[in-house]
């Protein structure tokens, strides 16, 4: 571990979100080609987070639109009913 | 100014989205749709107040954010805080590092390993403070200026309890990992 190691992991969440100025990620992303630890930290937390993405959702039931599409039909003709 | 004569067309596209959201935010499926339809309506009747050509999907998130906590946050016991101070950075991958000697195909299996209901429920478990960010970083994919502007807080808040709110979704994850003997320490 050194300074690049600390920076680096400090950074981590704002790397993968994408939410660094230039300047950081440049900085890190040199730290990274050349740090092989930080580098597997990196790619192990950047598989955690598509895992959470791909497997955290659900599809809805197919009925919801309809209900939706009614639910704004029925407002509609309410608001031109007024 | 959006015309509400567009808005099924331009909203519906959100509704997965949202209901899936609702969904992790409610834990329950009848309340999920409870609170995707009172969205809607919502967000119908207030259409006429969205800038067009600003961002439709974080406005949709702000009303159903606001929409499950005013139903949903008198009705529950105020989660207690969680003391996560304690919880190291990188805590999955740290003690999969410590379990396995570090090996990628360790981590591998084990990410592998986490089947669609371990990480929903991992995610139902926060408390909601964490949980609102944390779904909507890392499964709705919002930035920290969204985020902070879709539950009303400052961006500082929001980095913080996202930091916090992954910390302690890891150590969900680790613990699941290691009641399954997947990470245990070796013999």
């Amino acid at each position: 571990m050194n300074n690049g190691c600390d920076h680096a992991i400090e950074y981590v969440y704002h790397y993968l979100d994408q939410e660094l100025t230039w300047g950081r990620r440049t900085r890190i992303r040199w730290h990274l080609r050349r740090c092989h630890e930080c580098c597997n930290a990196f790619e192990f937390e950047t598989k955690l987070k598509m895992l959470i993405r791909d497997r955290g959702k659900d599809e809805p039931p197919a009925e919801l639109f309809d209900r939706l599409r009614a639910l704004i039909r029925e407002e509609a003709a309410r608001d031109d009913g007024a | 100014m959006a015309d509400q004569a567009n808005f099924e067309r331009d909203a519906m596209e959100y509704a997965p989205q949202l209901y899936s959201a609702a969904l992790r935010m409610t834990r329950n499926p009848a309340d999920a749709e409870d609170v995707v339809q009172e969205t809607f309506l919502k967000a119908y009747r207030a259409y006429d107040s969205f800038q067009e050509g600003t961002n439709l999907k974080a406005w949709l998130y702000r009303i159903l954010t606001n929409t499950y906590i005013n139903r949903y946050r008198k009705s529950q016991r105020r989660p207690a805080e969680v003391e996560l101070g304690e919880l190291q950075d990188l805590y999955l991958y740290k003690r999969l590092g410590e379990a396995s000697g570090a090996s990628v195909s360790a981590e591998q299996a084990v990410l592998d390993s986490f089947v669609d209901s371990d990480i929903k429920d991992a995610l139902e478990s926060l408390p909601e403070h964490f949980r609102l960010p944390v779904l909507l970083a890392d499964v709705d994919g919002f930035a920290y200026k969204e985020i902070a502007e879709i539950l009303d807080v400052p961006i500082g808040t929001v980095m913080s309890r996202l930091h916090r709110g992954r910390k302690a979704l890891q150590q969900k994850l680790w613990r699941l990992a290691e009641e399954r003997g997947l990470a245990g320490p070796r013999t």
